[in-house]
Parts: C-alpha cells; structure tokens; sequence
C-alpha cells in the first residue's frame, strides 16, 4: 500500500457515498413531501442535497492524486470504446455535474418541478452506471480475486450502506440548524428526523446482512477456484492482514448492526434526539472507518497473474 | 506480408546470465529499476520415494529460466484498458506506448499478465519494450536478440514461428489465451506447461 493506493480508497469511497447520499436523498425528499408537503420536505433535505457535491469532488481531487502525470488528466475519458476505466471517469464527471446542476436547480428553485425531477432521475442514473463501471475496472482477467461478482456487489453495499448513515449525519445536522433559527417546536422536522432515520437504520441493518453473508461466500468463492493466484490474496486477507480484517468486520458489526438498532429503538418516539444524534454520528464514523479498511484490504490483498 | 512479430525463446539453451536484460537496459538507457526484459528462473520438487527401494527418498528437483519482455500481444489488454488512448498496436504487431498521452494511472500493469508496462519514476508514465523499433527500421535485430550469447533469443514473424517451433506455452508463463502473446518457446526438458505449474519463482529479491 502506498499513497497512489490510499488516493484510490478516498476516491471510490467518497464517490460510492455520493451516489448513495444522491438516491437515499431522492427517496426520502419524495416520502417526506407526502407525508409532511413540499415546503417541510425542501428544509428537511436541501442542506444535505449541498454537501453531496462537495464530496464527490473531494474524491475526485484523490483520485488525480494517483497519476503520475496529472497534467495529461483530460486524456482519462478518451478510451471509451474499451477501457471501463475511461467510462468510469467519465460517468463519475457526469454524475458531478448533474448532480450539482440539481442541487443549484433545488436549491434556488429555478425551472419547474418536473425539469428539475428530471435532472434529478437522470444524476441518479448515471450514479448507477457511474457504480457499476468503477466494479467493472477491477474485473480483469488477471486479477483473479477482483474478478468476481463480489466487486460491483461490495461496492453497491457500501454505496447504499455509507449513503444512508451520512444522510443520516446530514439530517441530525439539519434538525439542530433549523431548532437554533426557529426554537420553537418543530414538529414537522422533529417527525421526518424521526421517520428517517427509523428507514436508514433499517436499510443499514439489512445491507449489514448482505455484507456478512457476501464475505464467507466471496473467501469460500475464491478457494474454490483453485487458483493459487486467487488463494494467495485469500491467505493474505486472513493472514498478513488478519487484524485489520477482523477489526473491520468487528467495526461494521458494531456500527451498522448494534448502533443501528439503537438508531431505530430511538427514533421510534419524539423526545430522544440527542442519543438519536449521537447514534447516527456514531454509526456513520465506525461504519466509514470499517468501510475504508475494507477498501485498504481490496487493494492490499491484490493479487495479480503477472511474472 | 508483416503482421505480428514475434520474439522467440529457447529455455533449453537459456543459462540464465541475464546478458539479454542488461542489452536492453543498456540500449533504452534505462534506470536499474526498469526491465523492459527480464530473466525469471522457475523451480520446485522436492523429495519423492525411491523407485526402487521402499522407504528411502531422494531428491527431485528441477529449474529454468525464461527471459521475458513484452510480448506485444494479438490482443494487448494493455492497450484495451489504456484510459487515455496511449497505447497502440502497429500493423506488424508491435505496441508501443505513447508517453506524450501517457497520465501515468497505472492501470495497464494491473491488466498485463507478463509485467511489461512498468513505471518511470522519474517521468511519470509507463514505458515498456518498443521492441527496438529504432532498429527494426534500420534491418538490425532487437538488442536482447543480438546479446544473448547462447542463441537462446530471437525474433520474427508469430505465425512462421509457430509452425517452426510449436504453440507451446511454459511456466511461470499466463495461459496464453488471456492476451494471444507474441511468443514462441522451446521447452527446458524440465519445464512444466503454462497453467500445470508446481514449482515457483526462484530469483532471489535483489534480482527482480
């Protein structure tokens, strides 16, 4: 592992959390509209909806970070007819771009409410293929332990997983901005807090499910190959790297699995909001940390057909 | 009618003496840490019964070397991967990479399966074997070629190769059918074929 490694872990990490936040938020903005209406629901997730970009172009300053010739950076998107990773960059370009295009729509109101869903549906999209290519780069066929289905699938759960709980951050922030501007009882807030993150920790639990049930499968996959390429990589994540191994799975068992039941219990009546906001900060930072030594051990644990 | 040279290599003549990878370093003015060729030894056995008398072993053992530079492949993966378009494959086969496109991402070393692409330091871009094109173009043979002291190397056309020497591929050598390689090989009497290994690579860590 050297600093070009690390640059890829920030990138895919902070890329894969932007997607997630981008289509969590999506799907909480249309429930919240709903039940509580438009004005409510815009209060309630527009400050999250800023900070999605910030962060994505956070990642992609590291991703620039791990080119050796950064200033031939443009080239990356010039090889689409055959390199996923030209696709990659260029899907993660759009992402940003449609993604802050809605955000600026959103936030000062400019065009109609069906343009600016579209603009929307279209980031979120993209966001998807923007995913689903970064898996397909790892899939080479010498690269036997990327090269299975456990790549694009770990990285839609940390997609999905690390979005949710950074919402969750973003909402518990939100609640305590909108309280100092107007003390008075908000309830409508206090409700959609409540009612999201019941569904976040809900999400996170379940994607803490996937996650567990994917990493036998994902070591007992790669034995099974018979590939001493592919059992090198295996022996490295259990051996030279077995304490960070552990440590992660210990980590996200703690944040998404007992913090996130304790998210629900708490956001099952009003009243509780400071333990509900220490929860969700709680879960989001042990979950990013056993999320970011999972991607340490991704690249770590690389294990490549070469001489 | 030129379309995919070749090198060939001769792993029963091969001494391991590294001439080869010191002609190509010495040629490219390359830095130490760069080997556009390289001379990988293979090894392994071990102890086995007698096939005599029962109960006593003996030792059977056996190692060889394989001098490799890039192969410039039918099918470069290099170049398919190659974000930036700089990677190309000439029509008489030889890949060559372009430094000037070049952003140094490192990913075609993460595809090639012989370790060809490697990182300039100094630059920032991959470089790799031009097959000394330089040379071709002039009537003279690869350097590698030339250096090498036992006649284990040469160079031509793949197909006419083929059929000289056979399809043949050896270990420590990917499956060939990744990238169709440039490379024709005469086994060692002791190799083992591509993908039926036992044994490991021997060199020792200074030497790679």
């Amino acid at each position: 592992m050297n600093v070009r490694e690390w640059a890829l872990v920030l990138f895919t990490i902070l890329a894969q959390m932007s997607v997630g936040s981008f289509i969590g938020l999506g799907i909480v903005h249309f429930f919240a509209q709903k039940k509580a209406g438009q004005e409510e629901a815009d209060r309630f997730s527009s400050r999250a909806l800023l900070a999605i970009w910030p962060v994505m172009a956070l990642g992609f300053l590291a991703s620039i970070l791990h080119l050796g010739n950064p200033l031939n950076a443009y080239r990356a998107v010039t090889n689409l007819g055959t390199s996923w990773l030209s696709r990659e960059i260029l899907f993660g370009v759009l992402f940003a771009v449609l993604g802050f295009a809605f955000a600026i729509l959103q936030w000062r109101k400019i065009g109609s409410f069906v343009m600016r869903n579209i603009v929307a549906w279209l980031a979120a999209i993209v966001g998807v293929v923007f995913v689903f290519s970064m898996g397909q780069v790892y899939m080479l066929p010498t690269q036997p332990a990327w090269n299975t289905m456990a790549t694009p699938i770990s990285f839609f759960t940390t997609t999905l997983l690390l979005g949710a709980l950074a919402l969750g951050v973003a909402f518990v922030i939100n609640y305590s901005i909108v309280l100092r501007k107007n003390p008075d009882c908000e309830e409508a807030q206090c409700e959609l807090l409540h009612l999201s993150l019941r569904w976040i920790s809900i999400v996170t639990v379940i994607l803490l499910g996937v996650e567990l049930i994917m990493i036998p499968i994902y070591i007992a996959a790669l034995s099974a190959t018979g590939s001493a390429v592919a059992l090198t990589s295996t022996s490295m994540m259990i051996g030279e790297f077995g304490v960070v191994f552990a440590a992660r799975l210990v980590l996200v068992f703690i944040g998404a699995g007992i913090f996130g039941v304790l998210l629900y219990k708490n956001a099952e009546s009003p009243g509780k909001e400071n333990a509900l906001a220490n929860y969700a900060y709680g879960a989001f930072v042990l979950v990013l940390v056993a999320e970011v030594l999972g991607r340490f051990l991704f690249y770590a644990t690389q294990a490549q057909i070469t001489l | 009618m030129a379309n995919q040279l070749a090198f060939y290599f001769d792993a029963s003549a091969c001494g391991n003496c590294k001439a080869c990878q010191v002609a190509c370093q010495d040629k490219n003015d390359l830095p130490f840490y760069l080997r556009w060729r390289r001379v990988v030894s293979y090894g392994g056995g071990g102890w086995v019964p007698h096939d005599q008398y029962e109960g006593i072993m003996v030792p059977d053992i056996f190692a060889y070397s394989v001098s490799v530079a890039c192969n410039h492949c039918e099918n470069p993966m290099c170049a398919d991967v190659c974000p930036a378009a700089a990677i190309s494959k000439r029509s008489d086969g030889v890949v060559l990479i372009d430094t000037d496109k070049c952003i140094g991402c490192r990913y075609c070393e993460w595809a090639c399966p012989y370790g060809a692409p490697q990182f300039n330091e100094e630059i920032g871009v991959m470089t790799k074997c031009t097959f000394c094109e330089d040379l071709l173009a002039v009537g003279d043979n690869p350097a590698c070629v030339d250096s090498c002291v036992m006649r284990a190397l040469d160079f031509g056309e793949l197909d006419e190769l083929q059929a000289k020497y056979g399809k043949q591929m050896i270990e420590p050598l990917a499956d060939p059918s990744i990238t169709s390689p440039g490379l024709v090989v005469t086994p060692h009497k002791n190799s083992q074929l591509a993908g039926e290994g036992t044994g490991k690579l021997m060199n020792l860590p200074e030497e790679v």
